[in-house]
């Protein structure tokens, strides 16, 4: 009895951390969603649904086109790293690619402001190239924008978490498959990403859930209309003291999240079967 | 469920250590705000009255900043707190009107010295409250639209004008709508001012009346079209950015922003300023004390100072750029003509007067807000 007594006294930390400063707070989100002006109803959500339709929209193309984007190149770092036949360019690329995972999503606003904005650095290379001329330079301090900085800071996370898996797969697939005449890239896409399906799928979905929740980007790179939900949310307490939107809009993105968080647990279940 | 919450708040604040002789003085706004407290006016204060020490908490930049200081106050009041931990808070003028409605601060004005040297209207009425006794104005600031006189020689003199420029040149007016900062906000206010087929002193005065916000469906509409063909900015800091950058040629700004961006060589001093008719809005910030605050005669001591014409006259105005808290005559007999008059370059003292106006009262000004959300899309 004491012993079990004791694992409970161990646990209890954690566990009164994780109810007070994780499921507490969310039930009192979910509940403050549906409370208007003390009563209960679907005030909250009628104006969300009003005002915010195409915010929820535009969030959810972004964060898709990310995902995807963010997959494809992950998928090229790790296919090199595991494929590539140049042992000084595949050093480079190993070397060089983790870097923006260190970086926060702030410093990647900042950066990319000045980077991408139409006299910028990207378009002032460009036109110092002989590329492009100042007349055709433009702004890409929209959606964009948005989506750069998300690829740019999640394909690391998911590239590392691809060419471990990658390297970890059985060789000799690989080998048969280039000793039968297979070329690189058919190698890549045939034997080896279906190998490390589910690693990709779980850093994605992760990947997903993080840009989510990422205010920082949205409002340094593109605060106007339409945005993401969370410069909306920051916008309904800021602007209007009005929680009970924000909780709305929160609880919405929750469920976006939560639809691909369940795809993972699927996966995980599976794993463990 | 939100009394729990704060009173989970104000548990977690009640365990934070506090000093004795310590004054805590909460401010919203930018950085520059809290360096103004711990390089300039702590060490003041703590020269002219010896042994007190003065500590600095910024509560963050923008709307958000005074919204975090009136919900520590919700909190210690949820908990029935005897001594609260903040003893003078600066904090936006939107906020004051729900302090002082629910109680929350102390009726110091007339305890001071300084306070018979107040003089404009807006340290009576904030935003449609009566807020008189209650705040110390810091500081007035003004929006206006600055512009690059290389690209535009002859600047709108009021918004029929400027809406009509920058259809003739799409994406040259820049704005950073009304998620990104108070300018954006400002200019939209003004637009409505100029635009909205009701009369803007009810808007800037009250009384509020719901049919007064169905009289601006034309407004916004044409605030729609006009946003399709300007560029959206990143902020505050974005509008001068771009402006500096040569990528448009007009935008609304903070003065004092703009002319501390000059100051520091981040802007051209090329750029000027206008401010079209019928006007733009600008607002104080205000010095409140908390009816429990724990050390009231020396925060009553230290808003004195702050506000006496001299610290005015340098940290104010010579430092910030910022227009005084106090009445403007009194400042000037501190200063030397050539800083004085470094306030009013572009935007004469009789401008000013006519077109430097307030922000709508709070129930119009969420208003005005959400419509911009549901029409500017």
């Amino acid at each position: 009895m004491s012993r079990r007594l004791l694992g409970l006294a161990l646990v209890f930390p954690a566990l009164a951390v994780i109810a007070s400063l994780f499921i507490l707070p969310l039930i009192m989100s979910a509940v403050g969603a549906f409370q208007v002006e003390g009563a209960f109803g679907w005030g909250n959500f009628i104006k969300t649904f009003d005002l915010y339709t195409k915010d929820i929209l535009f969030t959810v193309v972004i964060i898709v086109l990310s995902t995807v984007l963010i997959g494809i190149a992950s998928i090229a770092i790790g296919g090199y790293l595991t494929l590539g036949e140049h042992p000084v360019a595949v050093a480079i690329l190993r070397w060089l690619y983790r870097w923006p995972m260190f970086i926060p999503f702030i410093v990647v606003g900042q950066i990319l402001r000045t980077f991408l904005a139409k006299n910028g650095m990207m378009n002032n290379t460009f036109v110092s190239l002989g590329l492009m001329t100042p007349l055709d330079a433009q702004s890409f301090l929209d959606w964009r924008g948005i989506v750069i900085a998300f690829v740019w800071k999640q394909t690391p996370f998911v590239a590392l978490l691809v060419a471990g898996a990658m390297a970890s797969i059985n060789r000799d697939t690989i080998e048969a498959a280039r000793n039968l005449g297979a070329s690189k890239l058919r190698v890549l896409l045939e034997i080896v990403v279906p190998q490390v399906a589910v690693t990709l799928t779980v850093g994605l979905i992760l990947s997903f859930v993080t840009m989510m929740s990422v205010l920082s980007v949205p409002l340094m790179i593109n605060a106007q209309s339409p945005t993401m939900l969370t410069a909306d949310i920051a916008f309904r307490v800021n602007s209007y003291g009005d929680y009970g939107v924000a909780n709305a809009l929160g609880l919405i993105s929750l469920v976006l999240a939560s639809s691909v968080a369940w795809i993972y647990l699927r996966i995980s279940l599976k794993e463990r079967a | 469920m939100k009394r729990m919450s704060y009173a989970a708040f104000a548990a977690v604040f009640a365990v934070l250590p506090a000093h004795a002789a310590e004054l805590t003085v909460a401010t919203a706004g930018d950085q520059n705000m809290v360096d103004y407290i711990n390089q300039y006016l702590g060490p003041l204060f703590e020269k002219t009255y010896p042994g007190n020490t003065v500590r600095a908490v910024g509560t963050g930049p923008g709307d958000a900043g005074s919204q975090k200081i009136l919900e520590r106050f919700d909190a210690q009041a949820a908990a029935k707190s005897e001594k609260w931990d903040v003893d003078v808070a600066v904090v936006h003028e939107k906020f004051v009107g729900p302090m002082v409605t629910k109680n929350y601060l102390d009726k110091y004005r007339g305890d001071i010295e300084t306070g018979k040297l107040v003089t404009r209207n807006n340290a009576k009425m904030a935003l449609g409250t009566n807020v008189e006794g209650y705040v110390m104005p810091m500081f007035n600031s003004q929006t206006a639209i600055a512009y690059n006189p290389a690209l535009v020689p002859n600047p709108p003199k009021s918004y029929s004008e400027l809406a009509a420029w920058a259809k003739a040149h799409p994406k040259q007016f820049g704005y950073n709508g009304i998620k990104g900062g108070a300018s954006g906000v400002s200019f939209v206010m003004g637009w409505i001012y100029a635009f909205g087929g009701g009369d803007a002193n009810t808007l800037m005065n009250g009384p509020f009346k719901e049919e007064e916000t169905k009289k601006w469906d034309a407004a916004f509409k044409s605030l729609a079209d006009f946003t399709t063909n300007a560029t959206l900015t990143p902020g505050n800091a974005g509008t001068l950015d771009l402006l500096s950058r040569g990528e448009i040629a007009m935008g609304p700004v903070w003065v004092d922003m703009f002319y501390s961006w000059q100051a520091n060589g981040q802007l051209p001093p090329t750029m000027k300023l206008v401010l079209p008719a019928p006007g733009m809005p600008g607002q104080p910030m205000h010095y409140v004390v908390p009816e429990k605050a724990a050390q009231k005669d020396l925060a009553e001591k230290f808003i004195a100072l702050a506000t006496s014409p001299k610290v005015q006259a340098e940290g104010i105005v010579k430092r910030f750029n910022w227009y005084p808290g106090i009445d403007a005559d009194k400042v000037k007999a501190e200063l030397d003509d050539a800083t004085w008059n470094k306030l009013f370059v572009d935007i004469s003292p009789a401008d000013l007067a006519a077109k430097g106006k307030p922000f709508p009262i709070a129930p119009y000004n969420n208003a005005i807000l959400e419509a911009y959300e549901k029409s500017v899309k």
